[in-house]
């Protein structure tokens, strides 16, 4: 009887089960989303794949989570009410936030609700100094007074955030002692704990973001945990971070601000892994579903981080510049950049005469045109119907049936008539703009932080990823796509291949020159104190804990930092004048330039990457989707532009592909559709991944001119 | 070439890689900025130029720079014409050649593509220092432009790819902190690096003829746009007037904005004729920034996600008279600029707020409040501290004004207090709303906020520049106007005293300075006001109980905080007759305006 690990993804919509068994067998499973209650439909779909199998709960080695229900609590308001308690002068910091707002030019423009109402926001007469000197004590009587009209506003949860608490939490402490005896049952939440660095608003978000969900995470883990019981899973429950890292169920519960992204997360954790399984250590993953896009690099083999980021601050690509909307987490996320494009994108002329695609969506409901569920704007969905490209009887297989005549009268109609364009050139030219735009955002993790896209892959999931992956790489010079086995549901996937990870981080500001390695060295002591303690109670043993260093360094002045990895051992003074060196060189790759030798470099935080190594490999060197072996379809016509009008493209399925095909063709598959367009060539490699060879001869010209520049 | 037509995709494509381009250059200086300006105010620019200098393209922008690229660019052709090699890069920051003030620096430079001039790369950044007798070198109380810094007229910083020693030379020899200068002015050499990789790109996918055909094309894009905007607007002439209360230097002068705006048919054309003679302190500004506000205001009325570039110039006419404060000619000083640039914003409103009553906002806090702080350590080494706050949005006709947000013509972020209070020898004591500032109105203006500043090295020198102290943000439509703008000093050991809106000073160890923001405009009749927001805004300590009978009639229990509904039914009868207004005031002002502004 083989043992099972699970990896459960919630999405909007549907909830996607994968199981990966010890023999490599991979079993998937997508429900309908239980929004009442997320955790049912969890122990349902797993119920009905136990049946479907004949698999029993106790065969479950591991459950593997990614959930939006801490998210989804902030953007439609529905976490806990909390109060918080500020430094005297300062209650309205959060409510201020930056000034800043996400959109140009615009009147009509509402800031976030804020996530503690003014009244519920209380202050008390303290002070400390950058030096984390008191500059003016705490009265413990004025905490006392400060919780008890807190309880009698019957508060769930108080956050605490106090200025310059990062330097000296002496005074967030006395706070939590006093609320803890004067309300043991108030959940707290205190910024010296929660967020231990400089800059009062993100700190105070993060508190408050953490406050206001921790109930609501607490009572979903309790309950989860519950009704996996109940079928006789009592494996561990491990949850996705938004830093692409596992932590425990308890561990979630405490700092809940953790689990916020972890959904995308996960996506490009699997493709770290698998990228490394077959050696690629430079990758640009990929995901495209209904409504979105997200582009992530991996570099050395390694996810990229970002260092907050906004929960509800919608498209990221803006936000790169504009930050200001949705509420500020300053927390470690895989960094991902977000288009407003995916199938259910919507096509429009602008007042200009130029077709448009998004970032308004027909989302699931009413969905694209050809689901003919009421929708009336033609979407890319309906231009890839159009073009060829998406079987209108093989969506999930064949569960759903499209209507491809109402794609095309639409297209006609909105789109092609206005533009005086033939079909098939509007549609074709609908689905390159989308692609256009979804661009955006792999340039946006490649060469706005001076990668060059040119030297990674591209690795595509999520439903409609690898429809237009090929396509892209083409237009970016971008020679090798992988699409991964179960591209549709890679997220739940990607759950299988990660590992525990904790971040930690402080803030620890001084010239590189003027700090000692000691002291250096005794600030990372207490992280690692930490992080050991941390990865002990979650039962690794010493030997499986794996510590990683970094400092977030910068020139003096700047108000940017670079994160540069510090070798293991104790620092010497020795290697501060590495340290630095290593940040020039990394300034100089990223921006293009780097300061004079003589110009200070200032350390800014200093942060601890602790891993927990399971003690078994725990994803098999190969693995296999069971039950998709119907024979393939017949081919069909698709069209790849003028230059190659309608072609007879040939249908596919994975398995087909153990013997390189030219393009064009399709590959078509339970959760996804895979376009490998003229021009390019795929096959399979001994893990299951599509590999698209792009001909690369169209780019060389451009590697010359970059060259030349 | 006669050949080329447009394919309405491929143009499509074109213009999602030229404006990617230019936001690449703005992303750029945005990482590599030194100065917290730049990074925090993102008081910063980056545009894209055809060959013939005309704007193809604007990344990220500060509003007050919508209309200034085309001007320094003008000034660069019109000094070295055809004299432009591969490796130039051209300079310049003079107001009165191509300019806005001093602090902002123009970079530029030409992209050759197989020997032949195609395109400009251009970046704005504003300094935190170019020298001149205050520190920060946007002192509102210099009286000539020769008082306030370096002027750099157009020249080249690199020549043939050599750099111009001399002008490094004299430009590090002229500032307070080259080393935060040199940074950034590395920052926007990078971002025009980027620029002319990624266009040469464009031109090798594309081919140079395409290229052009398509920057041309993006124009009358733009333009087309523009002009089918705005035909969609009601015909009809504009006009409105405000006042800054004085430029600083002939205390208790008001100085009158005015613009009349006739629009007919596609056409739309802006006049400042009426606004006050160019004046002693350093508030003139250029034609390219009154320009800039225009823009501003029209893209926030029109909102169409226009690329901004020269097809929507030529749709819009801006005119003023020279030698007035929205035209200024040398000697003017106009450091302190930014000031007219909002009264600008607020007299634009106010005209388009009669031309489009259900669109636009009551006018806001007045815009930034210019705060910096200079000196000494101990040890000689300077430090400077700018810091520009805002803080209102004026009431809406469907929703209150926002409290705590950039104001709309300069979308800078705060600094955070505590990374000011490790960098700067200064304490922030206070950083919060303040109760019954934001005019009342059916919807309400939005709160302003108080920020109180403790100096803490031995001796240095304050100077701000802050107004509506007299002249109040206008409310609109029975809303009225917000509450003046404050500035308190405490020496320390003494007593507060209340001080000038405009001024420089001596500070020492302990003094304690505080500003108040201006609170906004409130939109429609205050008595209109629901119940239910005005008792939201009591519990919430944004109104006080006092202020919510005396300004909106409510009539509130003040132990159980529950409105009292006939109280107030009751109340607000007896206002009504009391106020006997005919019909609703179009505008509400405070004080009133001379008649012969109106």
């Amino acid at each position: 009887m083989s043992g099972y690990r699970v990896g459960v993804d919630i999405g909007g919509t549907f909830t996607d089960i994968v199981f990966l068994g010890d023999d490599g067998a991979i079993i998937s499973k997508k429900v309908s989303s239980t929004v009442d209650n997320y955790a049912r439909a969890i122990a349902e779909g797993l119920a009905q794949v136990f049946e479907a199998a004949g698999m029993a709960g106790r065969q479950v080695a591991e459950v593997l989570h990614g959930t939006t229900v801490a998210s989804n609590a902030i953007l439609e308001h529905k976490g806990a009410r909390i109060g918080l308690i500020t430094t005297k002068g300062f209650r309205d910091v959060l409510e201020i936030r930056t000034l800043r707002m996400p959109k140009l030019y615009n009147m009509a423009y509402q800031k976030p609700q804020t996530l503690v109402e003014r009244r519920l926001r209380f202050e008390v007469d303290e002070r400390m100094n950058g030096e984390g000197e008191i500059v003016r004590p705490l009265d413990p009587a004025e905490v006392a007074r400060v919780v008890d009209r807190l309880v009698a506003e019957k508060v769930e949860a108080i956050a605490v955030c106090l200025l310059h608490s990062y330097a000296n939490p002496a005074h967030e402490r006395m706070i939590k002692e006093i609320a803890r005896k004067r309300a043991p049952d108030l959940v707290l939440s205190v910024s010296s704990d929660v967020l231990p660095e400089i800059k009062e608003y993100e700190r105070t978000s993060t508190t408050v973001i953490n406050a206001y969900v921790k109930p609501i995470v607490a009572t979903y883990l309790e309950r989860l945990i519950d009704d996996l019981k109940k079928i006789d899973v009592k494996a561990p429950l491990l949850l996705m971070q938004s830093n692409g890292g596992l932590t425990t169920a308890e561990a979630a519960a405490e700092m809940p601000m953790n689990i916020i992204e972890s959904g995308p997360a996960a996506g490009v954790v699997g493709a770290q892994a698998l990228a490394r399984q077959i050696g690629l250590s430079k990758i640009i993953s990929f995901d495209m579903g209904g409504t979105t896009a997200k582009a992530s690099l991996v570099e050395n083999g390694e996810v990229t981080r970002a260092e907050e980021y906004s929960v509800g601050g919608g498209i990221m690509i803006g936000s790169r510049l504009m930050s200001g909307a949705g509420y500020l987490l300053k927390v470690p996320a895989i960094d991902l950049a977000e288009v407003g494009a995916g199938g259910g994108s919507i096509l429009w002329i602008d007042a200009g005469g130029v077709p448009q695609v998004g970032p308004q969506s027909a989302g699931a409901l009413p969905g694209p045109v050809c689901y003919d569920l009421g929708g009336s704007e033609p979407t890319v969905t309906d231009a890839n119907i159009v073009l060829g490209y998406i079987n209108p009887e093989f969506l999930a297989g064949g569960s759903v049936r499209l209507k491809a005549d109402k794609s095309r009268a639409v297209l006609q109609e909105r789109l092609a008539g206005p533009l005086g364009l033939s079909l098939e050139r509007a549609a074709h030219g609908a689905h390159l703009i989308a692609a256009s735009n979804m661009m955006r955002a792999i340039k946006a993790v490649s060469s706005e932080r001076g990668r060059d896209p040119r030297e990674y892959a591209l690795f595509a999931f999520g439903g409609n990823g690898p429809l237009f992956a090929a396509g892209m790489a083409q237009a970016l010079g971008i020679a090798k796509v992988i699409v991964p086995p179960s591209a549709g549901v890679f997220s739940s996937f990607g759950l299988l291949y990660s590992d525990i990870e904790y971040h930690f981080s402080r803030t620890h500001r001084r010239l590189l020159r003027a700090v000692g390695a000691a002291a250096l060295n005794e600030a990372w002591g207490v992280l690692e104190e930490q992080a050991r303690k941390r990865l002990a109670a979650d039962g690794f043993r010493p030997a499986r804990m794996r510590l990683g260093r970094q400092a977030k360094l910068h020139y003096q002045g700047q108000s940017f930092e670079l994160s540069i990895a510090v070798g293991d051992g104790p620092l010497t003074d020795a290697s501060l004048p590495e340290l630095e060196e290593a940040f020039g060189q990394e300034h100089e790759r990223t921006y293009g330039h780097r300061a004079g030798k003589d110009e200070p470099v200032e350390i800014v935080s200093i942060n601890l990457v602790a891993r927990g190594i399971p003690e078994l490999p725990r994803v098999p060197d190969k693995v296999h989707v069971t039950g998709e072996d119907s024979a393939a379809p017949a081919p069909r016509q698709a069209y790849f532009g003028a230059e190659h009008g309608w072609t007879k493209t040939p249908v596919l399925r994975r398995a087909d592909l153990k013997r390189v095909h030219p393009g064009p063709c399709i590959v078509e598959e339970y959760d996804a559709t895979c376009i490998v367009p003229p021009g390019a060539a795929a096959g399979l490699d001994d893990f299951g991944n599509i590999v698209i060879n792009i001909a690369t001869g169209k780019s060389a010209p451009r590697r010359e001119a970059a060259a030349a520049a | 070439m006669a050949e080329l037509a447009v394919d309405p995709i491929e143009f499509e494509l074109f213009k999602n890689s030229i404006l990617s381009v230019a936001d690449e250059m703005a992303l750029t200086i945005h990482r590599t900025t030194y100065s917290g300006v730049l990074k925090d105010n993102m008081d910063y620019s980056t545009a894209f130029f055809d060959n013939a200098g005309r704007l193809v393209a604007q990344g990220f922008t500060l509003p007050g720079h919508l209309g200034s690229m085309p001007s320094a660019l003008a000034a660069i052709k019109q000094r070295f014409g055809e004299d432009v090699n591969p490796g130039d890069v051209f300079v310049l920051n003079d107001p009165f050649d191509g300019g806005m003030h001093l602090p902002d620096i123009f970079i530029f430079s030409p992209i050759f593509v197989d020997g032949e001039l195609m395109a400009y790369g251009g970046t704005i950044c504003h300094h935190t220092d170019v020298g001149g007798r205050v520190a920060g070198s946007n002192a509102s109380d210099s009286t000539e432009i020769y008082a306030e810094g370096l002027r750099i007229a157009p020249m080249r910083m690199y020549e043939k790819g050599k750099r111009n020693d001399t002008f490094f030379a004299f430009l590090e020899k002229n500032v307070r902190l080259p080393v935060l200068v040199s940074g950034d002015i590395r920052a926007q050499l990078a971002a025009c690096h980027i620029a002319e990789t990624a266009f040469v790109e464009l031109c090798h996918r594309y081919g140079k003829a395409k290229v052009r055909f398509y920057m041309n094309e993006l124009i009358d894009y733009a333009e087309r746009m523009t002009r089918a905007a705005i035909a969609k607007l009601p015909d009809g002439t504009f006009s409105f007037a405000d006042h800054i209360d004085d430029d600083g230097i002939d205390f208790g002068k008001p100085i009158p904005i005015k613009v009349t705006i006739v629009k007919q048919g596609e056409g739309i054309r802006f006049d400042w004729t009426g606004s006050s003679p160019q004046v002693k302190g350093a508030i003139n500004a250029t034609l390219s920034f009154s320009k800039s506000a225009v823009y501003c205001a029209v893209q926030s009325i029109i909102g169409a996600g226009i690329p901004n570039n020269e097809g929507v110039f030529r749709a819009i006419e801006v005119v003023s008279p020279p030698g007035t404060i929205t035209n200024c000619v040398l000697p003017a000083a106009c450091a302190a600029r930014g000031l007219t640039g909002f009264r600008m914003i607020d007299v634009l409103f106010g005209a388009l707020a009669q031309m489009l009553p259900d669109k636009v906002f009551a006018c806001s806090d007045g815009g930034n409040t210019g705060i910096s702080i200079g000196g000494y350590h101990a040890d000689r080494s300077p430090f400077i501290y700018v810091d520009f706050t805002c803080a209102a949005w004026g009431g809406r006709p469907d929703s209150d004004g926002l409290d705590g947000i950039s104001n709309l013509y300069a979308n800078m972020a705060s600094q955070s207090v505590e990374i000011t209070e490790i960098e700067q020898p200064i304490l922030i004591e206070q950083y919060e709303f303040i109760a019954d500032r934001g005019g009342p109105g059916k919807f309400r203006g939005g709160a302003p906020f108080r920020r109180s500043y403790r100096f803490l090295a031995s001796e240095g020198v304050l100077q701000v520049r802050s107004d509506r102290r007299v002249f109040r943000p206008f409310g609109l439509y029975g809303g009225e106007p917000g509450r003046p703008s404050m500035n308190y000093f405490t020496p320390k050991g003494r007593p507060t005293k209340l001080i000038d809106s405009k001024f420089t000073m001596t500070i020492r160890k302990g003094d304690l300075f505080s500003h108040e923001v201006a609170g906004a405009g409130g939109w429609g009749d205050p008595l209109e006001r629901d119940a239910w927001r005005v008792l939201k805004d009591v519990q919430n300590e944004f109104v006080t109980l006092e202020a919510a009978a005396r300004d909106y009639g409510v009539v509130i229990d003040p132990a159980r905080l529950e409105v009292d509904v006939q109280a107030t039914t009751a109340l607000r009868a007896r206002m009504r007759q009391a106020r006997g207004w005919k019909a609703i005031p179009s505008v509400v002002r405070e004080p009133a305006l001379p008649q012969a502004a109106e």
